[in-house]
């Protein structure tokens, strides 16, 4: 085997520039599907991250809430129920809410807007809402106030201090009606959010919606580690399945997945037409390389080498060009895309507006999950192994005399 | 002792436009440490027959036995695995594998017998010296004379232990002086290794070395 090897080396340097020249087509390919594969999935890596972080890996709500989400789907706090999500192993934060879309007025103006009663100090952790604020003060807890969304403010002519009249339904019936002063106002990074978004403690929240009996909640975010996600789903919906609803991130967010996945299929129709270029060109040095040594092919089979074995030196020869690319490839490449992963690129312009559609900080994210260079590495690797399907075929097929004749 | 027999044997090329007769009833036996020249016309036949006897060809009719076998009854597997252990091929035009030095083309052949590295090397290295190119152990065939090159070929060729070795027109493409030094190291090989060569020629000067003459035309031994 060895001197196969040494062989299937040696021709490869026969012709110095062919295999340079074709091992550099399948590194600029590598190289080229490598920073797409790393950028594409970092952007999903962060998209999913901050939609996980706004809504939780899952959500607890009263059965029907998600298809129907109106404040009648509230439920009661229940000691036990916030015991039982705590004690899944795995679990690292929950997050109570109480939201409802009710009309927010100042002066003579009036806006839909969705409150959301929240635990500022648990929120803040997890979100970090606190450095959000551009004006006043972020909500403490046991305060009455309101933090409004940047755009809702400007809209409304309201500032810090001013006191916000909301109006909407309560639960079962009652209409909930409050005035509340302004705290601080947020810029958020989504203008959606800008838009629509007034937080308010949930205590306020739970007296405005229902003001009979305290613990109303509309959904428990549920926080894990990512390992753990599934498991303690499946715990969840077994123990609380009777009485509520556990729905996952993937079906919270999957509008979001499903740009993902169509980006994703994009992503992959580019790579394919990447990588018939790329095959094509091993391909037609495979074939060069084959045709040229149809009389060395009938010589060694001559002398008494078994086809198969020219088989594995032909093997190794595209095996060698493709590990050649391929070790090149990722040696430029990781330590690009190892600062990239450190230093994100920041955009502007309709790119970031993009991004800010979807509550993501406006940079290009890289990713260096390891499977990306492994997939990258393998796919080369086995179009090469498809190249050498030809001469395979040919050492099994061809004719020895003809061959010694030429 | 024979070492090959060939009895009635035929070989027709039917994939031209008229059926080619170019092996037609040869009648042939040739003795161990026989040094035989198998001469004729361009077109007699010397290259089939060698083919043939070779396992590189079928015949369409007759047998060819080796040592007592008849080829004819191997599979191509087999034929591969005979060729190896039994018969030694040196070329018109050389023939080495480029990219391995004369020392590894020489031991390529053991190799593929399964040799273990060290034998290799110190058979590989003997044959050099047998056929005096000390020193060019190293060198690739580019880098060697055509002479220097079939020098190689016929060390490649006793690398293997063959029961005989089938030279088709070793000297076509030597000068004079090539083939006189590789015809006297052939002859020298055949006298002190009791190695049995058989060459296609029309080269005179390996006609004058052979100490058999075997004269074909149109496919039939003629005297």
């Amino acid at each position: 085997m060895k001197i196969l090897f040494i062989m299937a080396w040696r021709n490869l340097w026969r012709n110095k520039r062919r295999t340079i020249i074709t091992s550099a087509s399948v590194v600029l390919s590598l190289v080229l599907a490598l920073f797409m594969r790393s950028m594409q999935f970092g952007s999903y890596e962060t998209m999913i991250k901050a939609g996980v972080n706004d809504v939780g890996n899952m959500q607890v709500h009263d059965t029907g809430f998600w298809e129907n989400r109106t404040i009648d789907h509230a439920f009661f706090n229940d000691p036990a129920l916030i015991e039982t999500i705590q004690s899944q192993a795995g679990v690292t934060g929950i997050l109570p809410h109480l939201e409802s879309f009710v009309l927010a007025s100042y002066g003579d103006k009036t806006k839909g807007v969705q409150l959301t009663g929240i635990d500022p100090a648990a929120e803040d952790r997890q979100m970090q809402l606190s450095k959000r604020i551009i004006e006043g003060k972020y909500l403490q807890p046991n305060q009455v106030g309101v933090v409004l969304g940047e755009k809702i403010s400007e809209y409304l002519a309201i500032g810090v201090g001013d006191s916000l009249v909301v109006l909407g339904q309560g639960y079962e019936g009652t209409t909930a009606v409050g005035i509340f002063p302004v705290t601080g106002i947020a810029h958020f990074v989504s203008p959606q959010m800008n838009d629509l978004l007034v937080y308010i403690n949930l205590e306020a929240m739970q007296h405005l919606i229902f003001p009979y009996r305290p613990g109303l909640l509309t959904s428990i975010s549920v926080y894990t580690q990512n390992n753990d996600e599934d498991r303690v789903l499946a715990n969840l919906q077994s123990t609380l399945g009777d009485h509520y609803e556990i729905i996952s991130w993937k079906t919270m967010l999957s509008d979001m997945l499903q740009s993902i996945e169509l980006d994703n299929v994009s992503g992959l129709v580019m790579l394919m037409i990447l990588y018939i270029i790329v095959a094509f060109g091993i391909f037609s040095t495979v074939l060069m390389m084959t045709v040229e040594r149809r009389r060395q092919f009938a010589v060694m089979i001559s002398v008494g080498m078994q086809r198969h074995k020219l088989v594995a030196m032909s093997i190794f020869e595209s095996g060698l060009i493709a590990i050649l690319g391929i070790t090149t490839g990722l040696i430029i490449t990781t330590p690009i895309l190892y600062y990239l992963y450190i230093n994100p690129i920041p955009l502007s312009g309709e790119m970031a507006a993009m991004y800010e559609s979807f509550n993501i900080e406006p940079v290009i994210t890289f990713s260096i999950d390891k499977t990306i260079f492994i997939g990258q590495s393998l796919v080369v690797l086995l179009l090469a192994m498809l190249s050498a399907l030809y001469p395979i075929i040919y050492i099994f097929r061809f004719n020895v005399l003809n061959a010694l004749r030429q | 002792m024979s070492i090959i027999e060939i009895h009635n044997l035929h070989k027709t090329y039917t994939d031209t436009s008229v059926p080619v007769k170019a092996v037609n009833g040869i009648n042939l036996s040739i003795k161990e440490g026989e040094f035989t020249a198998i001469v004729g016309p361009s077109g007699s036949g010397k290259t089939t027959l060698l083919n043939l006897l070779g396992g590189l060809d079928t015949p369409t009719e007759g047998d060819i036995f080796i040592g007592g076998m008849n080829i004819k009854n191997l599979t191509s597997r087999q034929l591969i695995d005979f060729r190896l252990h039994h018969i030694g091929f040196v070329f018109q035009s050389y023939n080495l594998i480029p990219v391995l030095t004369a020392l590894e083309n020489i031991a390529f052949i053991m190799e593929l017998q399964g040799l273990k590295k060290l034998q290799r090397h110190e058979v590989a290295m003997k044959l050099i010296k047998k056929v005096g190119l000390e020193g060019k152990e190293n060198f690739r065939p580019g880098e060697l004379s055509g002479g220097q090159q079939q020098r190689v070929a016929v060390a490649r060729a006793l690398a293997s232990r063959p029961k005989f070795i089938l030279a088709d027109e070793p000297t076509a493409n030597l000068d004079s002086h090539a083939t006189e030094e590789l015809l006297n190291m052939m002859a020298d090989l055949n006298k002190t290794e009791n190695m049995t060569f058989i060459f296609s020629t029309h080269d005179k000067r390996v006609m004058d070395k052979a100490r058999r003459i075997v004269t074909i035309d149109d496919g039939k031994v003629v005297y």
